[in-house]
């Protein structure tokens, strides 16, 4: 096996070109070794292009190789992308956040994972740049072939940055997960939600919760509930009411029953809807 | 929190004079620089590798090594054939070092190998070629006693590994008699104690010398003693050295037998030391963790409150070996009857085999997941009877002089004043609306004869040194807890010594007195009296030595000799003038201290320990009632183990045997699918991370015990004992009702808030 | 298995090495560089016992491939004391009763090390967070959250004082 720290992204998929399949590239490798090692890995976690963190005319761009770590800590995000910074601030321990990256959260395809479940509701989109030079561009949601299976082929494809639009004035994100435990836990349950208001009105509304089904699940029926909406308390319980009723969950014995996680999932649904709501209203009116 | 001025008042109090010390291992342990187990390295050592069952119950029809023995750097591959050894146990002599014809869990150890490194012993496990044929087994204990079942062992028939029928009194007249009867079932999944070091060993064998294991315990003599029978070796050729410990709470009592006994055997045919490890993953699914348990309780009482009797149906699950369940299963079946004034008892209480891992013990020996019980059913008699839960337990609760109802002679006890002080730190009588509160009472004996009743004492050796130093010699283990620190203080005390001038030394079963070890709570009491005796010891001998010197009587105080017309004598001349005299001599002291006269008849009626620590514990827990989570804000745990030697470590004991009934009360236990441990990995085995401990508030209520060194008693496991029942009412109080099966997970919250059938 | 030569900073010192690059960080230093202070309790990151800076952040040591740390520094519990001197972060652990098996604490101080070289006044909350990633069994945390509050006070007077 031989281990390569990239330099750039071209030399890396100048690299994955040249082993013919046998190379895979890695970031922050928290997981590596629950897996069977290829080859050839190919490290991209200090790669300039990878680790930038920016904003461009109301567009966020996230580089894969961003550290959990320094996506909480990051003003931008949580400015702009509450959610994200929420949710990568409660993943593993602060030593996993501190080498686990947003672009891994995404590529090892695990159906709850934090930082996915939060991206999927804000809207990002992934930027894929394969060994051909070929660039495509695809909503994170759609990058999971099932359980823990990405669509992403790590020996000829690397995730550039994710893309989003920041929450500007009239926006807010939120996240949520009920976990075990306060720290060293994954979540039994996990939902983000980012929502657009106009006086109050709700304009548009994502809300996505896990694990559900392969990839982090937009509750498109619960969504539905409040588009064009100003939401009083009675809409709570209703929204909570729809979510659980619209997902398919399974339960685990490690985890918790399917009719507890199901009643999870409406709860966090419904938690984390009213605070994406209330942050979007208090950003209405240029605050960001 | 401790208040500033508190705690200046309690060290003040400090009877020895040096609240905080500890022992200078601290400075290797803060740097980096101890040495566990698994950094043990020797020249030309080997790594030994287990190869276990996969499946739960199957007859082994054939083993075939010689593929492993032909790979290059194997240096033995051995199965039950090529060894020849003694069955062996803690409690019933059931397990043998390697599965001679059955196994009988999944892990079960069919065959060993050494080799040059890790790698080549993975492969040569991997060669082994076995054949096994699959055979009916059972997991569940209460199937497990069925007459249909699997049999495990013939020698025990209904896989009954242990039983007790009990009465005491009369209780079917109290029953009968009674205003009240409050009855309920709970149950406790068994828990790790998950010590953050794995267990590891080496071995090292000498042709004709025996062998000298290398591994950190709790109690190395009686290992060493398992060990010897075992491999058919004469005792004192098999030589304990222990090295750090990281951490034990019960677990490393008796550690990982069949670890020390493989090892020894790799290094006895290979003639190299031997290193052997558990993973994280081996100690989930192959270590001992500690019984569990299903327990149907039942409570008469009048109607002003008064106990009458109490009857517990119990079946404990005691996986494919005994260890020490039989043990643990009796420590949980009685010691809570005697928190109370109960005249009346009923027990039958069953431990059966099943397919499982096997099981031990963990810090406080079952007595704290029975408290959780216990404790629920006082609260449920409480509101029955429409009486504050406090006013319940204060009316009943044991007092000194009392002989309880299995014959503890409670010669101290402030248990009143704890519950009192517990219920007044926690705000009892101003309790906030929208939160619930619990409080909760225990009894944990001090080095219970439940081992061996003929040996009940503990002994120390107390040495003079040239320099004027003092070496104390014990089979006492130090892990951290600070009985050394305790020791060389006591040992200070009686010499006019300060603690630093002193070096305990108890890790060599070659040259350190035997012991019980660090179990049941007795090395304070029992082992720091022997070692204040000893103390005593030398410090006639050193006396008589330096009046014979000068010629006239002399006296010691505060470490100064002094003789009649008033001159100091250094104790290194003494030291040295005895040295000289007897051509290298040092002066000794030698202490035994043999509690006194306590025994217990054929039912086990008896004063079993020297002393009894007490405690009362108050919880104050939010619940959300939309999810069931569970927030535990502040847990008070008021003390009475007689005077605090060391203020310093006793508050590190109570901070952490709360946090660990936290943790079993809210986060732990083992999870089984058939036969296979489903959360074997410390992500899923989820013990409380600094996120998850709350607000400990602690005080210690000192009362002068007759026995204990100074009038101190054990403290060490009591600090997990009534945690459980007092977090496990105040999530019934939040909750409005009781919720009987650990851990109280949020899910089983939810159900029982929601009336569902899961929170059984 | 192929090994590579790697380069990197190991307590202030340049090494290199040559070893297996898919091997863990952890085992790199307890086997190969024979530094046995950081501890290895579960190897799956699940415990914090194998907790170094790598360029300066907190990580699982049994979580790093060796190849990864090529260029960059490493720190472990070793660089913070020698026969005389010892970390204020270290006296205050022993002073304040946070030592008491012992396992954790190398991982234990190099996350609280981590915390004070960003944050010299932390809030008790922020400590917790800081070590919540390190599991200990024996103490329940509070002594420890006290001793590196303690630290933090006695670095913030010695600066003053210097």
């Amino acid at each position: 096996m031989s281990y390569i720290i990239a330099s750039d992204l071209n030399q890396a998929l100048q690299i994955l070109r040249d082993s013919k399949g046998q190379a895979r590239v890695i970031a922050g490798a928290t997981d590596l070794f629950l897996q069977t090692l290829p080859a050839e890995l190919v490290d991209l976690a200090g790669l300039y292009e990878t680790t930038q963190l920016e904003e461009t005319g109301g567009l966020l761009s996230i580089g894969s190789a961003v550290t959990h770590a320094s996506a909480a800590r990051s003003l931008l995000i949580r400015s702009q992308a509450a959610a994200l910074a929420e949710a990568c601030a409660m993943i593993g321990s602060p030593q996993v956040r501190n080498i686990g990256t947003i672009g891994g959260n995404v590529a090892n395809a695990a159906p709850a994972a934090d930082a996915a479940v939060a991206l999927v509701a804000l809207g990002a989109k992934a930027v894929i740049t394969d060994i051909a030079g070929q660039t495509r561009v695809e909503a994170v949601e759609e990058l999971y072939a099932g359980y823990n299976r990405s669509t992403i082929d790590s020996s000829s494809e690397i995730i550039g940055r994710l893309l989003f639009k920041s929450c500007a004035a009239g926006e807010g994100s939120a996240f949520m997960r009920f976990a075990p435990r306060r720290a060293l836990a994954l979540p039994l349950v996990n939902a983000a939600a980012r929502v657009r208001v106009s006086g109050r009105r709700i304009e548009a509304v994502r809300l996505v919760a896990a694990p559900v089904k392969p990839a982090p699940t937009r509750l498109f029926e619960t969504e539905a509930l409040l588009q064009e909406v100003i939401p009083g308390p009675e809409i709570w319980p209703k929204v909570e009411e729809a979510a659980a009723a619209e997902v398919e969950v399974r339960g685990s014995m490690l985890r918790c029953s399917e009719q507890y996680r199901r009643h999870l999932v409406g709860t966090l649904a419904g938690r984390v809807l009213k605070e994406a709501y209330q942050r979007a209203c208090a950003a209405e009116g240029g605050e960001t | 929190m401790w208040g500033k001025k508190q705690e200046q008042n309690r060290s003040e109090r400090n009877i020895s004079g040096c609240g905080s010390y500890q022992s200078p291992e601290v400075w290797a342990k803060v740097t980096g620089k101890a040495v566990y187990g698994i950094d043990l390295e020797f020249p030309g050592m080997l790594y030994g590798k287990i190869l276990r069952s996969p499946h739960p119950h199957a007859r082994i029809k054939g083993i075939d090594l010689s593929a492993a023995r032909a790979i290059p750097g194997v240096r033995a591959v051995l199965s039950a054939q090529d060894v020849h050894c003694n069955p062996y146990g803690i409690v019933v002599d059931d397990e043998m070092p390697l599965a001679v014809d059955r196994v009988r869990y999944i892990g079960d150890e069919v065959a060993v190998v050494a080799a040059v490194d890790q790698k080549t012993a993975e492969r040569a496990m991997a060669a082994i070629k076995v054949e096994y044929e699959p055979l009916p087994a059972v997991f569940n204990p209460v199937g497990a006693l069925d007459e249909q079942a699997p049999q495990l062992h013939e020698d025990f028939p209904g896989n009954v590994a242990w039983e007790r029928d009990l009465i005491r009194g009369d209780p079917d007249t109290a029953f009968r008699e009674a205003d009240l009867v409050v009855e309920d079932s709970f149950s406790m999944p068994s828990v790790h104690p998950a010590y953050l070091e794995p267990i590891a060993c080496v071995a090292v064998s000498e042709y004709g010398n025996g062998v000298t294991l290398h591994t950190a315990l709790q109690s190395p003599d009686l290992v060493r003693d398992i060990i010897s029978r075992a491999l058919n070796l004469s005792s004192s050729l098999v030589r304990v050295i222990g090295p750090v410990m990281g951490g034990g709470f019960g677990g490393r009592v008796f550690g990982n037998l069949k670890l020390y006994i493989l090892s020894s055997l790799l290094s006895m045919h290979t003639g190299f030391p031997v290193k052997m490890q558990l993973t994280r993953e081996e100690e989930f699914t192959v270590g001992r963790p500690m019984i569990a348990a299903e327990i149907n309780l039942k409570m008469a009482l009048r109607r002003d409150g008064t106990i009458l009797a109490r009857e517990s149906e119990i079946i404990t699950d005691n996986g494919a070996y005994s260890a020490q369940a039989p043990w643990v299963s009796k420590t949980f079946s009685e010691r809570n009857d005697s928190v109370y004034r109960i005249p009346n008892i009923k027990t039958r209480a069953r431990l059966a085999y099943t397919n499982k891992v096997p099981t031990a013990q963990y810090r406080a020996y079952g007595n704290q997941s029975a408290n959780f019980a216990c404790e629920s059913l006082m609260d449920q008699a409480a509101k029955r009877l429409n009486m504050d839960p406090l006013e319940l337990r204060l009316k009943n609760c044991t007092q000194a002089g009392d002989t309880t109802v299995h014959g503890l002679e409670i010669k101290s006890c402030a248990l009143t004043k704890c519950l009192q002080r517990a219920a007044s730190e926690i705000g009892w009588d101003q309790r906030k609306s929208g939160r619930g509160y619990g409080i909760s009472s225990g009894i944990h004996a001090n080095g219970s004869l439940v081992a061996n009743k003929n040996f009940r004492g503990a002994s120390a050796r107390v040495t003079l040194e040239l320099d004027g130093r003092v070496n104390v010699f014990t089979g006492e283990q130090d892990y951290g807890q600070g009985a050394h620190a305790a020791f060389a203080c006591i040992a200070g005390r009686v010499l006019g010594l300060e603690p630093d001038q002193i070096t305990v030394y108890s890790r060599d079963s070659l040259v350190t007195p035997f012991s019980q070890g660090a179990l049941a709570m007795r090395q304070t009491t029992i082992g720091g009296r022997a070692v204040q005796v000893a103390a005593q010891e030398l410090q006639k001998a050193i006396i008589q030595k330096a009046s014979e010197i000068s010629g006239e009587p002399v006296s010691l105080e505060n470490g100064l000799l002094k003789n009649a017309s008033g001159r100091l004598i250094e104790l290194t001349e003494v030291a040295t003038g005895y040295h000289h005299q007897t051509s290298g001599l040092n002066l000794v002291g030698e202490g035994k201290y043999v509690p006194p006269a306590s025994d217990y008849d054929e039912t086990s009626y008896g004063n079993i320990s020297v002393a009894y620590s007490f405690a009362a514990h108050a919880a104050e827990v939010e619940i959300d009632k939309k999810t069931g989570a569970i927030t535990v804000h502040r847990i008070v745990a008021v003390h009475d183990s007689g005077h605090i030697v060391n203020l310093l470590t006793s508050r590190g004991q109570v901070y952490g045997g709360v946090t660990q009934g936290l943790g079993m009360g809210c986060y732990e236990g083992y999870l089984f699918e058939g036969g296979r441990v489903a959360n074997s990995s410390l992500a899923d085995y989820r013990i409380p991370t600094a996120l998850d401990v709350p607000a400990i508030d602690q005080v210690f209520i000192e009362t002068e015990d007759p026995e204990g060194p100074f009038g101190s008693k054990g403290l060490g496991e009591i600090v997990m004992v009534p945690v459980l029942g007092a977090i496990g009412n105040a999530v019934a109080d939040a909750a409005g009702v009781p919720v009987t099966a650990l851990p109280l997970t949020a899910e089983k919250v939810y159900q029982a808030m929601s009336g569902g059938e899961c929170s059984k | 298995m192929k090994k590579q030569t790697i380069n990197f900073e190991l307590n202030g010192e340049l090494v290199e090495v040559h070893t297996e690059p898919s091997g863990s960080l952890l085992h790199l230093l307890r086997g190969q560089l024979g530094l046995l202070g950081t501890k290895e309790g579960c190897g799956e990151g699940e415990c914090g016992a194998c907790t170094v800076l790598l360029d300066s952040q907190p990580v699982n040591a049994c979580l790093i491939p060796a190849a990864k740390i090529e260029g960059k520094q490493v720190q472990t519990i070793e660089s913070l004391s020698n026969g005389d001197t010892i970390h204020p972060l270290q006296e205050s652990f022993v002073e304040k009763g946070a030592v008491q098996c012992g396992f954790c604490t190398p991982g234990m101080v190099m996350s609280a090390y981590a915390l004070l070289k960003v944050n010299q006044d932390p809030t008790p909350v922020e400590v917790k967070e800081a070590i919540s990633g390190n599991l200990c069994r024996c103490s329940g945390y509070k002594q420890i959250e006290e001793a590196v509050l303690d630290a933090a006070e006695k670095i913030d007077q010695g600066s003053r004082e210097d």
